[in-house]
């Protein structure tokens, strides 16, 4: 996995908001059942306009992955590790459940998973990433809103999509760098 | 930097708990996860059963998108979309297909026969043998035949199993002819209208169009494979989408222009594009000229229907239908007004539908790459039986209730009138398969009734619905995932075959519809049980008889086509399957019906001072009334609302999130109260599914209001299908 920095770019504008996403991540990670707990989500954006003239916008969200990450600087068990690729993650066994770095995400990415103990939050589906698979996510969503790779490879389709397109992050100015492209 | 750790996995937390590179091993590349797994963080001795991969065929709605089940340690870990079925689902899985796995492992779930013991409804239950189960089923309905003739043992069914076919041939071999089925729920006047335009219901061509009009077909939420998806093809969506409906829905949220169309008034708007397409002869003449019969016809009879007339009838300016009409006449043939599959709103809707085919046609779409394409199959032997003759049992009890009913499905709000009236004769037996006839059938106090004068109910399905909860006798099925379901041919512009294979036994006492209706057949009797004689595999094989490589493909792919890519142009000096072998603008078979030959407006009942339309609608996380309970789709939608404009509210002093009650001519729910600009002020809305009256169904049992509970079932005199949209309701504070 060395050289690679692998990212998610999302053409929201085909997004219909049908959870698909979130309910195939709960079932991929055993995320376990409650409102509360989730790897990953749709945000319905506020209504745009008055009646008759509406307009409205999906925004999935999730870990963003960031390269400088806020939830690993603050984590005092160093729980929070970072993969050379880029991946996120929590060492459960490490976590000692204080939530500081709950607190520090900007993206409220990460919830408490009473089942295992920890904190918990997406992983980009790391199991499945490196047995060459995709992400949960990414497989099933209908209308292929999410595209997986590694933009550190001019060749991929996350890199051919990034210089087609002019995109945005999430909450640039935390300065966390995340990894999450949204095509505009 | 994470340090090596010896350390011991239990096997749960190697299904996937762990939040770092673990879980999910399939065979032969474990090596490559080992060493993954060494480089990110701890790693132990791992221990596991190969896992398998099962090809299957999703359950969750009608759509039967390609799954894998991916079972590991004998448990479905995970349903992946099929990438091998890609011609029809694209390679996706919606969010209900992926609660798929909980409709397995649900605490809800029918485990093994159950007999009543207290009074119906009332939820108290024994467990029962099979054994003990269905020789009382078999009792009860043979008592039914003899008291009544074997007509009056009723079979409400409906299709998504894959054998609904084998309750159907138990129907007919016991001898009743009263199968009652959806499509009168469902779109039995859309197959009405452009059946009789074309001969067949098209099916548009989605993905080649480059304009599509809807209208109350609300496609982001009620999913349908492959159009939701080729909707929104391209980067960004490359096409121009037109949407009409009252509400703001996700389908709107997409559109590039959204009118919220005052209901009822489609066929209005409709008839203005056709006006203004034939005045500014902006049809396709050349294809009219020789591809359809009666346009001559057409040209005086749309004269008065003006879209300044449409403007005041739909709430949808002048200017914009004009425009609407000529863009989409200079993008035909790649424009398509979309049928789709929806419901019927209106008592006139399959004049409607005609209206919509009859516009189709003028531009020349027919048969053409963008347009309406003829639905395309493959051939399959079939399933021949010869069932017992009986005497002295009398036609459909619905026979004759509307100008075209369906032999095998009825007309649902006329059967069960005439069930309450016990005429032309009485029916008091029930065998409901599959169908949630409480929760899908407008006017839910009237089912109540029809149930209660039932001698005898038994139901069959995998959760306890409304009417499994007010049933005698209850049977579990094995679900979807637990079954071997013959090939099923699912039709369309690029068919395929699909089927089902376990991915895991049957748990608890759960069985296929097969051998239940073999049971019951040997029960019945002799005559009836050779009739069943056969195993899956045997059916199976016969089906494929003609072409093993079907099954093939099945066991190594999970699908089976023909063709990759689509056929364009094949009716083409063809005749047609109308009386005409044309495209029927004018339907002389109407005008002999005593019909309108061309499709006339009348204008919808005016909504009343101080009340509101009910409206109905479809959500992308639940299929009808069967999913609300699963888990995984409970957590994101836990119970619906009553959407209600906030001009509307202000007006009433109702705030949101509030309780509200609801009330009908017929019936009264109370729920919680969205106030949203989502909707026209003359108009309420609430999602289908919830306010159960099972306390079998622990998630959502108190949740919501249920809108079956308030419709009032008009029906549509041609087709004999409900009309949802015809009721009014008053809302107060609870």
């Amino acid at each position: 996995m060395k050289n690679k920095r692998l990212a998610i770019v999302l053409d929201t504008r085909r997004c219909i908001d049908c959870k698909a996403c979130t309910v195939a991540c709960k079932a991929e990670n055993r995320v376990p059942l409650g409102r509360n707990n989730y790897r990953n989500w749709v945000d319905e954006e506020a209504l745009r306009g008055a009646y008759p003239n509406l307009g409205q916008s999906f925004t999935p969200s999730q870990c963003q992955h960031c390269a400088n990450p806020p939830c690993a600087h603050v984590c005092p068990t160093h729980a929070t590790e970072v993969n050379p690729d880029g991946i996120v993650h929590v060492v459960d066994k490490k976590c000692i459940g204080c939530k500081y770095c709950q607190t520090a995400c900007p993206y409220n990415a990460r919830y408490y998973n009473e089942e295992i103990g920890a904190v918990d939050k997406c992983t980009f589906c790391a199991h499945r990433v490196y047995e060459g698979r995709l992400p949960a996510c990414v497989e099933t969503c209908p209308t292929k809103v999410r595209v997986f790779g590694d933009i550190n490879d001019p060749n991929s389709e996350v890199s051919r999509l990034l210089a087609k397109y002019p995109s945005r992050v999430l909450k640039p100015a935390q300065g966390t760098k995340p990894h999450l492209f949204y095509l505009i | 930097m994470a340090r090596l750790i010896e350390k011991k996995l239990s096997r749960r937390r190697f299904l996937g708990l762990s939040t770092c590179a673990l879980a999910g091993v399939a065979v032969g590349s474990q090596v490559k996860v080992l060493r993954a797994l060494a480089k990110t963080g701890e790693i132990g001795e791992v221990t596991t059963l190969p896992g398998k991969d099962v090809f299957t065929s999703c359950g969750m709605c009608v759509n039967k998108c390609g799954v894998i089940a991916r079972v590991r340690d004998g448990v479905i870990h995970k349903l992946d979309p099929n990438p091998h079925f890609a011609a029809k689902s694209r390679a996706m899985l919606c969010a209900r297909g992926n609660a798929g796995v909980k409709v397995v492992y649900d605490p809800d779930r029918l485990k093994y026969p159950l007999i009543r013991v207290g009074a119906r409804g009332e939820g108290q239950w024994r467990r029962a043998s099979w054994e003990e189960a269905l020789d009382e089923v078999a009792k009860q309905m043979n008592a039914v035949a003899e008291k009544y003739t074997r007509a009056g043992v009723m079979f409400a069914s409906t299709e998504g199993t894959f054998q609904e076919h084998f309750f159907m041939q138990l129907a007919e071999c016991f001898g009743s002819p009263n199968t009652v089925r959806h499509p009168t729920l469902c779109l039995s006047s859309n197959i009405q209208g452009f059946g009789a335009t074309f001969g067949t219901n098209p099916t548009p061509d989605v993905l080649g169009a480059d304009y599509i009009i809807m209208s109350g077909a609300n496609r982001s939420e009620a999913l349908i494979t492959p159009d939701s998806i080729d909707m929104l093809k391209g980067d960004g969506g490359h096409r121009k989408l037109v949407y009409l409906d009252p509400r703001f829905t996700k389908t709107a949220a997409k559109a590039d222009e959204w009118y919220p169309i005052r209901p009822g008034t489609d066929m209005a708007f409709i008839l203005a594009m056709i006006h203004v397409i034939v005045k500014e002869e902006l049809y396709a003449k050349n294809f009219v000229e020789t591809m359809t019969v009666g346009f001559d016809r057409l040209v005086p009879h749309i004269e008065p229907y003006t879209p300044e007339w449409a403007a005041a009838e739909c709430d949808i300016p002048a200017a914009d239908i004009r425009r609407i009409a000529r863009e989409f006449a200079a993008a035909a043939p790649k424009a398509v007004y979309y049928q789709g599959r929806r419901s019927s709103f209106f008592a006139n809707d399959t004049q409607m539908r005609r209206a919509m085919a009859i516009l189709n046609a003028v531009v020349g779409n027919w048969d053409v790459e963008g347009g309406m394409l003829p639905n395309r199959s493959i051939a399959l032997n079939k399933h021949d039986y010869l069932a017992p003759w009986y005497d002295d049992v009398p036609g459909r009890l619905d026979e004759g209730a509307v100008t075209y009913l369906s032999e095998k499905d009825g007309s649902w709000p006329i059967f069960r009138d005439r069930v309450l009236a016990g005429k032309p004769y009485p029916v008091k037996g029930m065998l409901a398969y599959k169908q949630n006839v409480l929760a899908s059938v407008p006017n839910r106090a009237k089912s109540l009734k029809m149930m209660e004068q039932m001698d005898f109910i038994c139901t069959i399905d995998i959760t306890m619905s409304d009417t499994a909860w007010y049933s005698d006798v209850v049977l579990p099925e094995a679900t979807y995932l637990e079954r071997l379901d013959p090939p099923e041919v699912l039709g369309g512009i690029v068919p395929v075959v699909a089927f089902r294979q376990p991915a895991i036994e049957p748990m608890f006492e759960s069985k296929p519809c097969l051998w239940i209706m073999q049971e019951l057949a040997k029960r019945l009797g002799e005559e009836i049980a050779e009739t069943f004689d056969f195993t899956m595999e045997e059916h199976i094989e016969h089906m494929v008889q003609a072409n093993p490589k079907i099954l093939e493909d099945l066991r190594t792919k999970g699908v089976y086509l023909e063709a990759e890519q689509p056929v364009y142009g094949a009716t083409y000096g063809q005749p047609l399957k109308t009386k005409s072998g044309k495209v029927e603008i004018y339907s002389e078979k109407y005008a002999e019906n005593g019909l309108d030959p061309l499709p006339v407006y009348t204008p919808p009942e005016a909504v009343p001072a101080g009340k509101y339309r009910l409206l109905v609608g479809r959500h992308a996380y639940f299929t009808h009334g069967t999913t609300a309970n699963n888990p995984y789709l409970h957590d994101i939608m836990p119970e619906n609302t009553l959407w209600l404009n906030p001009r509307e509210a202000d007006r009433l002093g109702l705030t949101n999130g509030r309780l509200v009650r609801v009330r009908s001519a017929v019936g009264e729910e109370t729920l919680k109260l969205e106030v949203t600009e989502k909707i026209r002020p003359d108009s309420v809305y609430l999602a289908h599914g919830f306010g159960v009256l099972s306390k079998g169904l622990t998630n959502v049992y108190g949740k919501g209001g249920c809108d079956a509970a308030l419709i009032e079932e008009k029906t549509c005199p041609i087709s004999g299908n409900v009309a949802m949209h015809e009721t009014f309701v008053e809302v107060f504070p609870a």
